[in-house]
C-alpha cells in the first residue's frame, strides 16, 4: 500500500517535471522564433545589433551607433508584423482546436461558419469602393461577423440535429458570400482594384502597422484567455451533448460562448491578414500527434505551434523574394503536405 | 490714355484689313496668273452657294500630286476641275518634307504621299480638306487606283491581317489604342470603344469637349481587355476589331468573321510601332499623323538623352513608381520603368518582373529611392504615403519628394500617345535645373497637334503643377 502511494507520488512528480519541460518548450518556441524573426529581413541588420535595438528601450545607451533606420525598421515594420503573425497563428491554432472539439469533426476549423468568406466579401467591397486600408479592415471584420450571424441564426430555423444544420448553413453562407465576392471581382477594374482584391484574398501581412494591430492584440488576447480557461470543458463537449449535460455542463451555452469568441478572433485575424487557410486545420492535428487528444494540453500546444508555424511562413513570405509571396499560398503549399504526412503517421485518436 | 492708343491701333488694323479685302477683290480681273477663268474671289464665297458649279480656290501642287488632288476635287465639286496656279495659292500640296522642328509649321492634313498646307482658310477649302482626309476621300482615291484596295499588316501578336480599305467602322476594345486612334485623327471611325482614363471627372469632361459623340460611343461595359460582348459587336458590324494581344476573348471573337488586329505595346519601341500601325490602318493622313507623333516622341527623348549624357549614372535620380496601393510597385517589365529611364532616372524596382508586384516596406528601404511617383488612377494618393507614420523613414518622404503622375484623359504613365508628356513631366521633376522642357508648353502643343484639343488654362494648371 505504502509502496503504491510512493510510486503514485513519483509518477506525479515525473509528470510535473514533464509538464514543466513542455511548458518551457511551448513558451520558448514562439518567443525564440519571435526574436529570430526580428533578425530576418531583406534589409541586413546583424543579429547582435537587433538584440541591442530590442533592449534599447530599457538600456538606451546600448544601441548607440546603430543607424536610426535600423531601429525604425525593427520597431515599426518588423515587430508589428511578426507580432501579427504570432497572434494570428495562435488564434487559428486555438480556434481550430475548439471548433474541432465542438463539431466533433477533425476536418473543420473556425472558417466553417463562413467567417472568412464574409470577411473576404467585406474586404473586396471596401477595396472596390473605398480603398482606405483601415476601412477595408473594418469592413472585413463586420462582414465576417455578419456571415457567422447568418449561419448561426439560419440554423435556428430548424430544430433537428443542430450541429449538422449549423455546418450546412455555414457552408451555404460561405458559398453565398464567395459568389458575392466573385461578382465584385468580375465588376472590378482588372488594372486596378482586381489585383488588390486577389492579393487580399491570398493573405498578406505586408501593410501592417501598429494601428491595424491594436484590435488584433486586444481581441486575440481576450479570446485566448477565454479558451484557455474553458479548455478542459472541450473534452466534455467533444463527448456529445447528452454526456456533457450529465456532467453538469450546459452544452448549448458553452458552444455559443466558444463560437462567439472564436468568431471574433477569426474575424479580426482575417480582417488584418486576409485569407490564410490551413493553419487552423493542420496545427491541432500536429498537436494531437505530440500530446494526444486531451484538450487541457492540446490547446496550449496548438496555440504555441500555430504561432510558430505562421511566424516561419511569414518569414519566408517576406524574405525569399524582393516581391511578397502571398501567405495563403505558402500555408497551403507547406501545410497540406504536413497534414497528409500526419494523417498517415498518426496513431492517436481524434 | 492707353485705351485711346489701343483704339487707334485697332482702327488702323481694321482699315488695313478692309483695304486688303478690297484689293483681293480686284484679283477677279483675268490678267492674273489664273489659268482657268471661272475662278471667284474668296470674299464672294461667303454666301453659301450650292457646291459644284464653280471652282472655289487656287491650288499649287507638286506635279506628281496633281492627279490625286484633281480626283478629289472633281469628286467633291461634282466634276469641276481644280485650278492650279504657280503662285499665291490658297492651298499648297507638296511631298512631305523633313520636319526638323516640330513647333514651326505642321501641315494640316496629308493625302497619298503629299502634304496639304492651307494658306487662305475659307469654309469651302476647309470642307474640301475634310473630304480629302475622310473615308469618302480615301474611297475616291482607291477608286481612281491611287491608293490600294487592301493592305496586309502584321499586328503585334505576329498575325498577318488583311484589311479592305477604307476602314470605315472600327471597334476598339483596348483603351490605349483608342487614344492612338484619336491622335491619328481617326476618331470619327470609332463605332464603340473602350477608353483609358475617361471615367474620372477630368477625363470625361475633356472627352465630351474633344468628341461630340462621347460618351455615346463609350463601350467599356461591353468591350475591354477582359470582356467582349459578341452579340453587340455583331450588331455594330465593324470593319475591324482592335484588341490587346493578351485579351481573354480572342478565341470567341473569331466566330464573327471580322478582322481582328491585336496590339501589345509595353515598351517604347512597341509603342512607336503601335502608333504607326494605327496610322497605317486608317490611311495616308493617319499614317502621317502617326509619323509626326513618332518624330515628336523621338525628339523629346533625344533632347533629354543629350542633357543626361553629362550626368554620370551614379548621380542620376532613383525613382520608385508605386501602384494603386503604396506597397504595390511597377516591375522592370512595365511601361512605367521605361518612362523613368527615358526621363533620365533609374527605376528602383527594375529587378522585379511581371506586372504590379506586392512588396514590403523593408524592400523600399533597401532600394532607398530619391523620388516616389504615384499613378493618377485607382484612388492612389500622395497622402497615403506622406501621411503614413511608417513611410517617414524614407528620405524621399522626408524630403517631400512624392509626386503624382498627371493625366488629362489617358494617364501619362500608360502606353498611350500621352506617355511622351509623362516623360517630359518626369524629367522636369527629376532634373528641374537641367531639363528646360516645360510641361505646360508641351502639353498645350501636344493636345493641340495630336488631339485637336485646345487645352484650357485651368486644366493645364491642374495637370502641370507639382501635385
Amino acid at each position: 500500500m505504502k509502496s503504491l502511494q510512493k510510486s503514485a507520488a513519483s509518477i506525479k512528480e515525473k509528470h510535473s517535471i514533464q509538464k514543466a519541460y513542455l511548458f518551457l518548450i511551448l513558451i520558448g518556441l514562439p518567443l525564440g522564433l519571435l526574436i529570430l524573426s526580428l533578425t530576418l529581413g531583406r534589409y541586413q541588420i546583424g543579429p547582435i545589433d537587433v538584440l541591442k535595438v530590442i533592449l534599447s528601450p530599457i538600456f538606451p545607451s546600448i544601441a548607440e551607433g546603430i543607424p536610426d533606420i535600423a531601429k525604425q525598421l525593427i520597431f515599426h515594420i518588423r515587430l508589428p508584423r511578426i507580432l501579427a503573425a504570432l497572434l494570428i497563428g495562435a488564434s487559428y491554432g486555438a480556434t481550430g482546436t475548439a471548433f474541432q472539439a465542438i463539431f466533433k469533426n477533425p476536418l473543420v476549423d473556425s472558417n466553417i461558419l463562413g467567417v472568412t468568406s464574409g470577411a473576404g466579401f467585406g474586404a473586396a467591397l471596401a477595396l472596390l469602393f473605398l480603398g482606405d486600408p483601415w476601412l477595408v479592415q473594418v469592413s472585413a471584420f463586420v462582414f465576417g461577423l455578419v456571415a457567422v450571424f447568418l449561419s448561426f441564426f439560419g440554423s435556428r430555423l430548424y430544430r433537428t440535429s443542430p450541429l449538422l444544420i449549423l455546418t450546412l448553413m455555414g457552408i451555404l453562407v460561405g458559398s453565398f458570400f464567395g459568389s458575392l465576392t466573385s461578382l465584385l471581382k468580375y465588376a472590378a477594374d482588372p488594372l486596378d482594384s482586381l489585383p488588390a482584391i486577389t492579393f487580399w484574398l491570398l493573405g498578406s501581412l505586408t501593410g501592417i502597422t501598429w494601428q491595424n494591430l491594436m484590435p488584433l492584440i486586444i481581441l486575440t488576447i481576450f479570446g485566448l484567455i477565454y479558451l484557455w480557461t474553458i479548455r478542459w470543458r472541450l473534452n466534455i463537449l467533444s463527448l456529445g451533448d447528452a454526456e456533457a449535460s450529465a456532467l453538469g455542463v450546459d452544452p448549448t451555452r458553452m458552444k455559443l460562448g466558444i463560437i462567439l469568441f472564436s468568431t471574433l478572433m477569426t474575424a479580426v485575424a482575417v480582417s488584418v491578414s486576409g485569407v490564410i487557410g490551413w493553419v487552423g486545420l493542420v496545427i491541432p492535428h500536429a498537436g494531437r500527434l505530440i500530446v494526444g487528444p486531451e484538450h487541457k494540453r492540446l490547446l496550449p500546444v496548438s496555440i504555441s505551434f500555430g504561432a510558430a508555424f505562421l511566424m516561419i511562413i511569414d518569414d519566408l513570405a517576406r524574405t525569399l523574394l524582393p516581391g511578397e509571396i502571398p501567405l495563403g499560398v505558402l500555408t497551403g503549399l507547406i501545410g497540406v503536405p504536413i497534414l497528409v504526412l500526419l494523417m498517415r503517421r498518426s496513431r492517436t485518436g481524434w | 490714355m492707353n485705351k485711346f492708343k489701343y483704339s487707334i491701333i485697332l482702327l488702323v488694323i481694321i482699315s488695313s484689313l478692309v483695304i486688303t479685302a478690297c484689293a483681293t477683290g480686284d484679283l477677279e480681273t483675268p490678267n492674273m496668273e489664273i489659268t482657268v477663268s471661272d475662278y471667284e474671289a474668296p470674299s464672294e464665297l461667303e454666301t453659301k452657294e450650292p457646291i459644284g458649279d464653280q471652282s472655289r480656290f487656287l491650288i499649287k501642287a507638286d506635279p506628281e500630286l496633281m492627279e490625286p488632288v484633281t480626283v478629289l476635287y472633281e469628286a467633291f465639286f461634282n466634276g469641276k476641275s481644280p485650278i492650279f496656279v504657280q503662285s499665291d495659292p490658297d492651298l499648297l500640296v507638296e511631298p512631305p518634307g523633313e520636319y526638323e522642328n516640330f513647333y514651326d509649321e505642321l501641315p494640316a492634313v496629308f493625302l497619298t504621299d503629299g502634304a496639304m498646307y492651307p494658306k487662305n482658310v475659307s469654309e469651302e477649302l476647309e470642307a474640301f480638306i475634310q473630304f480629302a482626309v475622310s473615308t469618302d476621300g480615301q474611297q475616291t482615291l482607291i477608286k481612281a487606283g491611287l491608293l490600294p484596295e487592301s493592305i496586309e499588316l502584321t499586328d503585334q501578336a505576329g498575325n498577318t491581317v488583311s484589311l479592305n480599305l477604307p476602314i470605315r467602322d472600327v471597334l476598339s476594345a483596348y483603351g490605349p489604342v483608342t487614344a492612338m486612334i484619336y491622335s491619328v485623327d481617326a476618331e470619327d471611325r470609332l463605332v464603340s470603344a473602350s477608353y483609358l482614363g475617361a471615367r474620372d471627372p477630368l477625363g470625361s469632361s475633356v472627352m465630351e469637349k474633344m468628341d461630340s459623340r462621347f460618351p455615346g460611343i463609350q463601350g467599356d461595359e461591353s468591350f475591354s481587355q477582359s470582356e467582349f460582348n459578341i452579340e453587340e459587336a455583331a450588331m455594330l458590324e465593324p470593319d475591324l476589331i482592335i484588341g490587346n494581344a493578351r485579351s481573354g476573348w480572342l478565341d470567341t471573337v473569331a466566330a464573327l468573321d471580322i478582322p481582328v488586329f491585336l496590339f501589345d505595346a509595353e515598351t517604347p519601341k512597341a509603342l512607336k510601332e503601335a502608333v504607326l500601325l494605327t496610322g497605317q490602318i486608317f490611311g495616308p493622313h493617319s499614317t502621317a499623323q502617326a509619323e509626326a507623333w513618332v518624330r515628336y516622341y523621338e525628339s523629346i527623348v533625344g533632347t533629354i538623352e543629350e542633357k543626361m549624357a553629362e550626368i554620370p549614372i551614379e548621380d542620376r535620380v532613383k525613382v520608385l513608381f508605386t501602384g494603386t496601393e503604396p506597397l504595390r510597385v511597377a516591375s522592370g517589365d512595365m511601361f512605367q520603368s521605361y518612362i523613368i529611364e527615358s526621363a533620365g532616372g533609374i527605376s528602383a524596382s527594375s529587378e522585379l518582373e511581371g506586372y504590379w508586384n506586392n512588396i514590403n516596406l523593408e524592400q523600399v528601404v533597401i532600394w532607398n529611392p530619391d523620388v516616389i511617383i504615384v499613378p493618377p488612377y485607382g484612388g492612389a494618393s500622395v497622402e497615403a504615403i506622406t501621411e503614413s507614420q511608417e513611410w517617414q523613414i524614407l528620405d524621399a518622404v522626408k524630403d517631400g519628394k512624392v509626386y503624382r503622375m498627371p493625366k488629362l484623359v489617358a494617364p501619362w504613365d500608360t502606353p498611350a500617345p500621352d506617355a511622351v508628356l509623362g516623360i517630359i513631366w518626369m524629367a522636369q521633376q527629376l532634373y528641374p535645373e537641367r531639363i528646360d522642357l516645360d510641361c505646360s508648353t508641351e502639353a498645350e502643343f501636344f493636345y493641340n497637334t495630336f488631339f485637336d484639343y485646345e487645352i484650357m488654362d485651368e486644366e493645364l494648371a491642374k495637370i502641370c503643377s507639382i501635385n
